[in-house]
C-alpha cells in the first residue's frame, strides 16, 4: 500500500525516531566522553530534531487534509499466530494529538535551557526528553494495542529516569521509585489485558479488535467474568498514567523532578494515557463493571482531586492534584462516549496547564522557593510570568472564553440530559479549580513582597520566550479547536449552559478572592474543620493508606518467603546433609570386614530394585 | 565434522591449556583462554551460517556408533532448540573469560576448567543420544564444583559441597530414568524417540517423567529445589556466577524440553497443568524471596529462579508461541543475569561490599559508578520486562502462548513479573540512587555524609563486555525476529508433534 502514499507519508515511521535519536545523539555528552564546550550542543542537536519532528508533523497534517486519513504499517514479529506490527493511524485527532507532542516537547526545550541552564547535566536530561517525547508521539499515532503498550512502557521508564533526574536527593529517590511502581502497577493490569486479548482476539490492530468486541456479544467466547477481568486490566494502564484515584499519588510525588519534565508530564504524558483509554474503550465497555469503575474512579478523580489541590502549599503540587482533577472529567467524557469532546479538553487542558506550570517554573526559577507561605507580590515585578500565569489559568477555568470554557460548555450541553449528575460535576470541579487558581495567583503576585521575593527580577529570553509564545497560543486556541471539530462546532449549545459554565468560574474565582488566605494553610481551631484539613493537606492519607495495606502486604510476604527460605528448605537441605554424615558416621562401624554380609546386602539391593521397576513397567 | 569442532575446540583447549610447556604468566594464560574461545564462538557462527532456518528437525547431524551394547552412540545434531543456546555458551564462556581478573592461584587449571566447561556444555547441548548427553551432563559438574571451591568466597567449602550433592542428585536421577527408560522398554534404544503408550504404558512414562522433572528441576532450580543456587552464587566469584547463571542453569531447561517434553509428550501433557501450577509457585516464591534479600549477588540469584520458572510454564503450555517464549526467555535470562552478575561483581571488587544496607549513591557521576550504574539501570529494567529489551518480548511470548492453556498460572507468574520491578528497584535506589556514602546508615548525620569515597575507574576489561550484553539486550529487544527466525521452525514442529500425540 505504501508506494501511493507521498513521501512524508511513507516515512513516517521517522516521528517517533526523530525523538530516540535525539537521545543517541546525546550520549556523548551525558556520558561524559565529550567534555569541551560543556553539555549545550547535546541541547541543540535535540531542539533540531524535535523541530524536525514538528515540521514533518505538520507536512504530514497538511497532505492528510488533502487525501483523507491514511493507514499504514510495518511487520515488526511474526511467529504462528502471532503477528506483531508497527502500525501508524494516520488521522487529523491522532495528527492533532503529535503536533500537540512535539510542539510541547519544542517549547518545553527551549524553556529547560533557560531552566536548567546552570545544570551539569543538561545533556543527559536531554537524552531523556528526547526519549520521552519519541515514545509519546509513537502512542498518539499507533494503531494498535502492542505497540501502544510497548510505548506506554517507555514512557513509564522515562518517566522514572527524569524524575529521578537529581537521584542524589531522598526525596526524589522515593518520587521516582512510587512514579515507577504505581504506573508499574497499572502497566502489568494492562499487560494481562494485552495478552489476554492477543490470544482470543488474535488480531492487536485496533480496528480488529472493535470487530472483535461487536462480535462478542454473540459469539461468547469469554464469559461474563473474563469481560469485566479484561475491561478492568485494560483501565487500569490508563488509570496509572493519567494519575486517577487510587492511582494518583506519583504524580504529586513527582514534582520533584525538574520543572520542564513536570510541564510534559501534566500535559501530554496525561494526555498520551487518556487517548490510549479512548482508544480502548470500545472494549472496555462491553463490561458494564468496568465502565461503572470508570466513571466512579472519573467522578472521584475530579472533586477529590480539585479539593486536595485546594489544601497545598506546594506550588507545584496545588496543580498536579489540579491535573488530576481535570483527567478525571476527562475519563468522565471517554466512560460516557463522548471520545471527541475528551479529546478536546485533553487540548485544552494540556496548553493551558503547560503553560500554568511554565509560569510556575519561572518563579521558581526566580526565588528558588515553591512554598505558597513564603510567596507575594511578584505581579507587578515579574509582568510577563504574570500573564502567562493569567492566561494559563483562564484557559483551565470556564469563565472566559478560552478552551476550558467552550469545552465544558460542550460537556454540560450533552450531559444535561442524559447524565444530568455528570454535568454537577464538571460545573463543581470548574468551580473548585477557579478557587485554586485565584487563591493561588493572590498569594504569588498580589499583596506585599516577602523576603524571598524581594528581588524577583523577570526570567531570561530563554524562559521567556516559550511562555509568550504559548500564551499566543492559548488564546488562538479556541480558533483551532474549532478546526478540529467543525461539525457541529464548539460554539453549539445554548447561552444559558454558557451562562451557568460562567457562573460557576466566577463564583470559584469569587470565593478564590474573599476568603483569607492563610485559612487554606493555617490549621483552624474548630476540631472538625481541622480534620477536613488535613484530610485533604494529606491526600486523603493516601500514601498511609498504601504503606499499610499493599507495601506491607508485599514486605511480610517477602519476610515470609524468606524466613521459610532459610527456616524450611535451606534447614531440610542442611538437615539431610547432617543425617547423611551422621549415618556415614555410625555405619562406619558396621563395616565387619565380612564378605557375606556384603554380597547380601548388594543382592537384596538388587532385588528391592528389580521389584521396583516392574511394578512400574506393569503400572 | 563442524559440530565436533564445536567439541574438540574446547576439550583440545583444556588439554592445550593443561600442558603449556614452562610457567607462563596468569595474563598469558588467559590470553590463550580467550584465543580458544574466540575460536569457540566463530565455529559456532559458522554453524549459525551452514543451519537452514527453515527445515525443523535436526541439521548437520553426525552420527558414529561408539557403544552399541549399551546403546551409547555418539550422534550429534543441532536444531532450533539448541542452536541459540549453543551461542550463548559460546559468547558467555567468552565473557567470563575476558572479565577474569588477573588471579593468583593456580590460573592454569582455572582457565583449563572454565573451557572444559564450556565443551561438556556444547556437548550436552548438541547431543542426540540420551546417554551422550548424560556424559556431558556430568562432565561440566566437577570443573564447576573445582571452580566454586577453589576460586570461591569465605564460605566456599559449604556452597561447593551443597553446589556438587544436589547436582549430583540431579545426575543419578536423571541417569535413573534414562536406564529406567531402557528397561522397561526392553530395548537399548538412547535416540530421541518420541515414547508412546505403545512402547510403554502410561505409569511408567510418569514415573520417568517425574524423574527427569525432579532431576532437571533442581539444576533449573525450581522451588523448593532451589537451595544450592543462591549459596553457589554468593561464594563463587564473579566469572563463574556469569557462567553458572547464563549458561549452566539452561542445561535444566534445556533437559526439560528435549527430554521431557520431547520424549514424553503423552505424560507431559498429563502432567502440564501441575506443572503451570509449579511454575507460578516457583516464580512468585523466587520474586518474594528476592524482595527480602539485602545482598545483591543473593537478590540477583532468587531473580533467576523466578524467572526460569516462566520457561516451566512456557513448556507446560506447550503451544508454538510459548516454545518460542521459552527459548527466548532462556536466550533473554542468560544475556541479563549475565550483565547482572558481572555489574553486581564490578559493586564487589570496587567498594568491598554488596550489603545493600551498606551502599548508596553509587551513581555519583565524579567519585562514583556511573558507568556501571547506568547500565545496571538497564539490566534491571530489561529484567523487570521493559519493552525495547529482550526480557519484554520473551515474556510477552510466554504469557501470549501460555494463557489461553493455563489462565490463572499465566496471571500468577505476571505478578510476578510486576514483582521484579519492585526488588530491582530497591536495588537500584538504595545502591546507586541518593549520597554516595559506603557506610552504614546511621543516626548520626555526620557520619552517613561522609563524601570521601572515590572509587576507581572500572577498567574496559569489565566495561566494555558489560556493554556487548548491553547491546545484545537491547538488540534482541528491538529486533527479535534475529532469533525467532532461527528457532520458529523447529519449535512450531516440536509443538505440534506433541500436540498432534496427546
Amino acid at each position: 500500500m505504501g508506494s501511493a502514499l507521498p513521501l512524508p507519508l511513507q516515512l513516517i515511521w521517522l516521528i517517533p525516531v526523530y525523538g530516540f535519536s535525539g537521545m543517541l545523539l546525546s550520549l556523548p555528552w551525558a556520558t561524559g566522553w565529550v567534555k569541551r564546550n560543556g553539555p549545550r550542543p547535546a541541547a541543540y542537536l535535540n531542539l533540531l530534531v524535535t523541530l524536525l519532528a514538528v515540521l514533518h508533523g505538520s507536512w504530514v497534517i497538511n497532505t492528510i487534509y488533502q487525501i483523507g486519513p491514511q493507514h499504514l504499517d510495518f511487520p515488526w514479529f511474526q511467529s504462528g499466530d502471532l503477528n506483531l506490527r508497527i502500525g501508524f493511524d494516520l488521522s487529523l485527532t491522532n495528527l492533532a494529538a503529535l503536533e500537540l507532542v512535539t510542539t510541547m516537547s519544542l517549547v518545553c526545550q527551549v524553556y529547560a535551557l533557560g531552566y536548567l541552564d546552570k545544570e551539569w547535566s543538561l545533556a543527559r536530561f536531554y537524552a531523556l526528553v528526547g526519549f520521552f517525547e519519541g515514545a509519546m508521539s509513537g502512542v498518539v499515532l499507533s494503531s494498535n494495542l502492542f505497540m501502544s503498550y510497548f510505548l506506554l512502557e517507555m514512557l513509564t521508564l522515562s518517566t522514572y529516569l527524569l524524575v529521578g533526574f537529581w537521584y542524589a536527593q531522598p526525596l526524589v529517590v522515593t518520587a521516582a521509585r512510587d512514579a515507577f511502581l504505581t504506573k508499574r502497577v497499572g502497566d502489568v493490569l494492562l499487560l494481562m489485558g494485552v495478552v489476554a486479548l492477543s490470544a482470543f482476539a488474535g488480531s492487536m490492530e485496533f480496528n480488529d479488535l472493535y470487530a472483535w468486541a461487536a462480535d462478542l456479544k454473540e459469539s461468547a467466547v469469554l464469559g461474563p467474568t473474563a469481560i469485566t477481568l479484561l475491561g478492568l486490566g485494560l483501565i487500569a494502564g490508563p488509570m496509572g498514567k493519567c494519575a486517577q484515584f487510587p492511582m494518583h499519588l506519583w504524580l504529586d510525588e513527582a514534582m520533584e523532578g525538574p520543572n520542564p519534565a513536570s510541564i510534559l508530564r501534566n500535559s501530554v504524558v496525561v494526555t498520551c494515557g487518556a487517548i490510549v483509554l479512548m482508544k480502548l474503550m470500545p472494549i472496555v465497555q462491553l463490561s458494564s463493571l468496568a465502565t461503572d469503575v470508570l466513571l466512579a474512579v472519573g467522578t472521584i478523580s475530579a472533586i477529590g482531586g480539585a479539593l486536595v489541590a485546594l489544601a497545598q502549599v506546594d506550588l507545584k503540587r496545588a496543580f498536579s492534584y489540579a491535573t488530576t482533577s481535570y483527567l478525571g472529567l476527562v475519563f468522565i467524557a471517554i466512560a460516557l462516549q463522548k471520545p471527541g469532546l475528551a479529546l478536546l479538553l485533553l487540548f485544552a487542558h494540556g496548553l493551558a496547564r503547560a503553560l500554568q506550570f511554565m509560569g510556575v517554573g519561572s518563579i521558581i526559577a526566580t526565588s528558588n522557593c515553591q512554598d505558597l507561605t513564603e510567596l507575594g507580590g511578584i505581579g507587578t515585578r515579574m509582568p510577563a510570568t504574570s500573564l502567562a500565569f493569567i492566561i494559563g489559568s483562564a484557559g483551565v477555568v470556564g469563565l472566559l472564553p478560552l478552551g476550558s470554557f467552550w469545552c465544558f460548555g460542550l460537556l454540560v450541553n450533552n450531559f444535561q440530559q442524559s447524565d444530568p449528575w455528570f454535568a454537577v460535576v464538571f460545573l463543581l470541579t470548574n468551580l473548585l479549580s477557579a478557587v485554586n487558581v485565584t487563591r493561588v495567583y493572590r498569594s504569588i503576585f498580589l499583596g506585599q513582597p516577602l523576603p524571598k521575593t524581594k528581588r524577583a527580577p523577570e526570567v531570561n529570553w530563554l524562559m521567556a520566550l516559550p511562555m509568550v509564545s504559548l500564551s499566543v497560543i492559548v488564546l488562538l486556541l479556541p480558533a483551532i479547536m474549532q478546526r478540529l471539530d467543525p461539525v457541529p462546532g464548539i460554539a453549539s449549545f445554548p447561552l444559558s449552559v454558557g451562562l451557568v459554565v460562567a457562573a460557576s468560574g466566577a463564583i470559584g474565582v469569587l470565593i478564590g478572592s474573599l476568603v483569607p488566605l492563610n485559612q487554606f494553610w493555617s490549621r483552624s481551631t474548630t476540631p472538625w474543620i481541622r480534620v477536613i484539613q488535613d484530610l485533604l493537606a494529606y491526600d486523603f492519607y493516601t500514601p498511609e493508606i498504601y504503606q499499610r495495606t499493599v507495601v506491607s502486604l508485599v514486605a511480610n510476604l517477602a519476610q515470609f518467603t524468606r524466613w521459610f527460605d532459610l527456616n524450611v528448605i535451606k534447614g531440610l537441605a542442611d538437615g539431610v546433609g547432617r543425617l547423611s554424615l551422621a549415618t556415614a558416621d555410625g555405619l562406619k562401624l558396621s563395616v565387619s570386614g565380612q564378605l557375606q554380609s556384603y554380597v547380601l546386602t548388594v543382592l537384596l539391593a538388587i532385588v528391592l530394585l528389580l521389584g521396583v521397576l516392574q511394578v512400574g513397567r506393569g503400572g | 565434522m563442524l559440530l565436533s569442532s564445536l567439541l574438540l575446540i574446547p576439550f583440545l583447549g583444556t588439554a592445550a591449556l593443561l600442558l603449556w610447556p614452562g610457567k607462563p604468566a596468569p595474563g598469558q594464560m588467559r590470553l590463550i583462554t580467550i584465543v580458544i574461545l574466540v575460536l569457540q564462538l566463530l565455529a559456532s557462527l559458522l554453524v549459525t551460517l551452514r543451519f537452514d532456518p527453515a527445515q525443523a528437525g535436526m541439521q548437520l547431524q553426525e552420527f558414529h556408533v561408539w557403544l552399541p551394547g549399551i546403546g551409547l552412540d555418539y550422534a550429534l545434531g543441532v536444531d532450533g532448540l539448541s542452536l541459540p543456546l549453543v551461542l550463548i555458551n559460546a559468547a558467555l564462556t567468552l565473557v567470563s573469560a575476558v572479565i577474569t581478573r588477573d588471579i593468583d592461584k593456580r590460573p592454569r587449571i582455572y582457565f583449563a576448567m572454565l573451557v572444559l566447561i564450556s565443551g561438556a556444555v556444547n556437548g550436552a547441548f548438541l547431543a542426540e543420544n540420551l546417554l551422550l548427553f548424560f556424559l556431558f551432563y556430568e562432565l561440566e559438574l566437577i570443573p564447576l564444583w573445582l571452580l566454586i571451591s577453589v576460586w570461591g568466597g569465605a564460605n566456599k567449602a559449604y556452597a561447593a559441597t551443597k553446589f556438587l550433592i544436589f547436582t549430583a542428585i540431579s545426575g543419578m536421577l536423571i541417569l535413573g530414568a534414562f536406564l529406567g527408560l531402557a528397561l522397561l522398554t526392553g530395548s537399548v534404544d538412547f535416540s530421541l524417540t518420541p515414547v508412546l503408550s505403545d512402547r510403554l504404558a502410561m505409569g511408567g512414562q510418569i514415573v520417568l517423567l517425574g524423574a527427569l522433572l525432579v532431576g532437571f528441576g533442581i539444576k533449573i532450580p525450581l522451588v523448593p529445589l532451589h537451595n544450592w543456587l543462591p549459596d553457589a552464587h554468593t561464594q563463587a566469584s564473579t566469572p563463574v556466577s556469569v557462567l553458572l547463571a547464563g549458561v549452566l542453569l539452561k542445561l535444566g531447561t534445556y533437559g526439560l524440553l528435549r527430554f521431557g517434553l520431547q520424549l514424553f509428550p503423552e505424560a507431559w501433557a498429563k502432567l502440564a497443568p501441575g506443572l503451570a501450577i509449579w511454575a507460578a509457585i516457583s516464580v512468585l516464591y523466587g520474586s518474594l524471596a528476592a524482595i527480602a534479600q539485602t545482598d545483591m549477588k543473593r537478590m540477583v540469584a532468587f531473580s533467576s529462579v523466578g524467572h526460569m520458572g516462566y520457561v516451566l510454564l512456557a513448556a507446560a503450555a506447550n503451544t508454538p508461541v510459548s516454545l518460542l517464549g521459552a527459548v527466548f526467555q532462556m536466550v533473554s535470562h542468560g544475556l541479563i543475569s549475565a550483565l547482572l552478575f558481572l555489574l553486581v561483581g564490578i559493586v564487589y571488587r570496587k567498594t568491598g561490599t554488596r550489603d545493600l544496607k551498606v551502599l548508596h549513591g553509587l551513581l555519583n557521576p565524579e567519585k562514583g559508578l556511573p558507568l556501571t550504574g547506568s547500565m545496571m539501570i538497564v539490566a534491571v529494567m530489561a529484567s523487570a520486562g521493559l519493552p525495547g529489551m529482550a526480557g519484554f518480548i520473551s515474556e510477552f511470548l510466554v504469557f501470549r502462548g501460555s494463557i489461553a492453556q493455563f489462565p490463572v498460572a499465566t496471571l500468577l507468574s505476571m505478578v510476578g513479573s510486576g514483582l521484579t520491578a519492585v526488588y530491582f528497584l530497591l536495588l537500584v535506589n538504595r545502591a546507586f540512587f541518593g549520597r554516595l556514602s559506603i557506610t552504614p546508615s546511621s543516626d548520626d548525620p555526620r557520619n552517613d555524609a561522609r563524601l570521601d569515597v572515590q572509587l576507581a575507574v572500572v577498567s574496559p576489561r569489565e566495561t566494555i563486555p558489560a556493554m556487548a550484553l548491553v547491546a545484545g539486550v537491547v538488540g534482541l529487544g528491538l529486533l527479535p525476529m534475529s532469533l525467532s527466525r532461527l528457532s520458529d521452525a523447529s519449535l512450531t514442529a516440536m509443538a505440534l508433534q506433541a500436540m498432534g500425540v496427546s
